[in-house]
């Protein structure tokens, strides 16, 4: 603590017996002042000081006692060697030493704690204090600033400070082993290195100041953010009373070409009353992770990648946002699906999104192509009137494959819980070889479109009421009540009713090469869940449609029918004939398979049971013969093996 | 053997509160991903509920009370855990509304999980009451 008095004609008042005391009511320095200072030469050589009052700058303390082992008044030089001085705030008495010359008002002072710190400063006779301090403890700040009380600061100062009283201050040094920590520990530093320094020259009651700092080591959190050694700041400003202003800030920050920032602080109560920032070239794959994934997306921080450029702005009043613009060039944003798959991808991107807290804009991005799961997305332009936590996009046309997707008055609310909006829906005629292709499923002809004029957005739910339609095989299939389940969560599934008609038998299993059969099958799959494209639970029939048609199955795909439930599970009646006869006539086809955890329940044409099994094929016509099943439980991930080794060609078919 | 008995809670949560409402029991695969999920998660959050930095708050999610109790580097990925496990939780309490048949249940069994995650907490576990935290 610094501690010194100058007396300015004051007379000194000299007094007692044997015994040499001072008493002066009031010391005035353009750097302090002290009240009711009171000096005592007891006889042996020692001093005491006492101060009724000591201000340095705006600080007070009152009642100090300093008592020096060794004082003198020599001429007019006051000397205290050895002195040790109570203050309150410090664990431990501090040693002082000084040598005043009330005559020009110079002198050396050093003050010494017992954890090693060590101020030594030099008074010049024009006014000025020097002050080179080593080891000073952070923690003992908060005696000078109460708001830091709450901050837990810690940490050791060395440096330099030179003050002229009302003309200007330079400090310069290096915070070491600093850290600071709110008791929530949302915001904490630990283990800084900061080199500092900062210049003010007083003007017009204030100070105009000019600051640097480099951040050499150590980490902070800022909640949400994580913030390691490395950011550099350059900045000036002016303090005046208690308004702090930061005209201009540089800050070099990784993946960030330039970074500037402007701020009103009222240091009173330490609130931003306003402020600014402003970066340009920010390298999305360094910043995203780090300041967008956080905030953006903290419960998928692992699975969202960036890519590209971003330039923007910010603007706050009062610790709200007021505006944002954000430019971006060629960005590229992907999500990784959660449950493991491929998810979905947005770039290069480029354009302009502007919000303002009062009033609208419009955001344009001009989209280069995307992905969806295995499907790749054209190119498309984006444009959306952005209010509040309202928006609002007439139409965009994402190409896929020969079609696209056509979202129209697409309209979002931000709310809590999430997002909640509408818009109509409609995917232009795709071409299912294209489609096929593009996912790796067999080649199949035919076409896809879907009319959903009732899209519906909530949060953990898109719900597209309407139709998909398919056309393939000769016929339709058709997918309604379609609702995408947590799209973004582990649990993400897709429920769907799908209802199949008039489907082309001798097509279908041409295209999965399974033999051959003649024919049209109707199907119905109630409750259909998909998660990861893999169905979780459905109730399907499926019936030989209505209608005379020829109806043939070939020996292979009577064969392979056997073959999908396993050895014994399906019966070829009158199977001596098998061998003889390429195709055989049948009179209907019917099966059911109620999927529930795993295991296909499986029906036949009528639930009556023919020796214990159940009828999948009724022969009908000559030769006839039925097919039969005997094994009503189906282990769904061995029958979709078995399919899948059937089309292959490559099981040898089990007839018994 | 927390995350054993943890499960044993959570079943037990599941099992015993079929109530007038709906069925919390109910099962499906969203559900049943989600109860993997969580309890995946659980092994990493068993040791941030028993030191008090994250606490179960009353809404049927967990949060991060105290991140002073987390070293600094590790509050980041913490705060990212929480975020996870809330999207679950949400999640959870969706899928069993909408198991039941009506999503628009969704607040009650979210009320209703906090409660049964609070009365199952461990001793020593934060729980939030009445918007103060109080030590089980």
């Amino acid at each position: 603590m610094v501690l010194f008095a100058l007396p300015l004609g004051q007379p000194l008042v000299a007094s007692g017996l044997g015994a040499l005391s001072l008493a002066i009511d009031r010391v005035e320095h353009p750097a302090f002042a002290v009240r009711d200072l009171k000096i005592q030469f007891p006889p042996g050589g020692s001093a005491s000081v006492g101060m009724g009052r000591l201000r340095i700058g705006e600080h007070q303390w009152r009642n100090l006692q300093l008592v020096c082992a060794r004082g003198s008044l020599d001429a007019a030089v006051l000397r205290c060697e050895q002195g040790r001085l109570r203050v309150a705030g410090a664990a431990s008495p501090l040693r002082i030493d000084f040598r005043l010359d009330l005559s020009d008002r110079s002198g050396e002072l050093t003050v010494l704690a017992r954890d090693g710190a060590r101020v030594q400063v030099r008074l010049l006779p024009n006014g000025a204090v020097e002050a080179d301090v080593r080891r000073f403890d952070l923690a003992t700040l908060k005696t000078w600033l109460p708001a830091l009380e709450a901050w837990s600061v810690l940490g050791r100062f060395d440096g330099k400070l030179s003050w002229q009283p009302e003309r200007s201050v330079t400090l310069s040094g290096r915070l070491d082993g600093a850290g600071f920590g709110s008791s929530d520990g949302l915001r904490a530093a630990e283990q800084l290195v900061v080199d500092v320094g900062v210049e003010a020259l007083w003007r017009a009651g204030g100070w105009d100041w000019s600051a640097s700092s480099m951040w050499r080591e150590g980490a902070a959190y800022l909640h949400p953010f994580y913030i390691e050694a490395g950011p550099q700041l350059v900045a000036r400003g002016r303090l005046q009373g208690n308004g702090l202003d930061i005209v201009e800030a540089s800050i070099r920050l990784e993946g960030v070409e330039q970074l500037a920032a402007s701020a009103t602080v009222d240091t009173a109560n330490g609130l931003v009353e306003r402020a600014a920032v402003a970066l340009a070239g920010a390298d999305l794959a360094v910043v995203g992770p780090r300041w967008l994934s956080p905030v953006l997306a903290p419960a998928a921080t692992e699975r969202l990648q960036f890519a590209g450029h971003v330039s923007g702005a910010l603007e706050f009043a009062q610790g709200r946002l007021l505006a944002l613009d954000a430019v971006f060039d060629q960005a590229g944003f992907s999500l990784r699906g959660a449950d493991g798959g491929t998810g979905v991808a947005f770039g290069p991107l480029s354009g302009h999104v502007p919000w303002r807290e009062s009033g609208a804009t419009r955001a344009e991005l001009s989209v280069g192509g995307g992905r969806w799961q295995k499907l790749a997305l054209g190119a498309f332009e984006f444009a959306a009137d952005i209010e509040g936590e309202r928006v609002q996009a007439e139409r965009i046309r994402i190409p896929l494959l020969d079609g696209a997707v056509v979202v129209d008055g697409l309209v979002l609310n931000r709310g809590e819980g999430g997002w909640r909006g509408s818009a109509s829906l409609v995917i232009e005629p795709l071409s299912m070889r294209l489609l096929t292709d593009a996912v790796g499923l067999p080649s199949m002809s035919g076409v896809l479109s879907a009319s959903m004029p009732g899209v519906r957005v909530s949060p953990g739910e898109v719900a597209l009421d309407g139709a998909l339609v398919i056309s393939v095989f000769d016929g339709y299939l058709q997918a309604t009540g379609l609702r995408l389940q947590e799209p973004f969560g582990v649990a993400s599934h897709l429920v769907a009713d799908i209802e199949a008609r008039h489907i082309d038998l001798a097509q279908l299993t041409d295209t999965f090469s399974f033999g051959n059969i003649s024919g049209f099958v109707d199907a119905d799959v109630r409750g259909l869940e998909l998660a990861r494209w893999r169905p979780e639970r459905f109730d399907a029939r499926v019936v030989s449609s209505a209608g005379r048609y020829p109806r043939r199955i070939s020996q292979r795909a009577v064969q392979n029918i056997s073959a999908l439930g396993g050895p014994g599970a399906v019966a070829a009646i009158q199977r001596s004939l098998l061998g003889f006869f390429d195709t055989f006539g049948y009179r209907e086809i019917g099966f059911g398979c109620a999927l529930r955890s795993g295991v296909c329940v499986m029906s036949g044409i009528d639930d009556g049971t023919t020796e214990g099994g159940f009828v999948i094929v009724r022969g009908g016509g000559i030769p006839a013969l039925d097919v039969i099943g005997y094994n009503r439980r189906v282990d769904w991930r061995e029958l979709i093996e078995r399919l899948q080794r059937v089309i292959a060609g490559n099981v040898a078919p089990e007839v018994r | 053997m927390k995350f054993i008995s943890f499960i044993g809670a959570f079943l037990l949560a599941l099992s015993l509160s079929a109530s007038a409402q709906g069925n919390l029991e109910i099962d499906s695969p969203a559900i049943g991903a989600l109860q993997r999920s969580m309890q995946q998660r659980h092994t990493q959050l068993a040791p941030l509920y028993t030191s008090g930095a994250v606490g179960l708050a009353a809404d049927g999610t967990v949060a991060l009370r105290d991140a002073s109790l987390v070293p600094l580097p590790q509050r980041g990925p913490v705060a990212a855990l929480i975020a996870a496990e809330n999207a679950d939780r949400g999640a959870l309490y969706r899928e069993i509304a909408r198991a039941n048949g009506h999503p628009e249940w969704e607040a009650d069994v979210r009320k209703t999980f906090a409660q049964r995650w609070a009365d199952r907490a461990q001793a020593g576990w934060w729980v939030q009451k009445d918007g103060s935290w109080v030590k089980k």
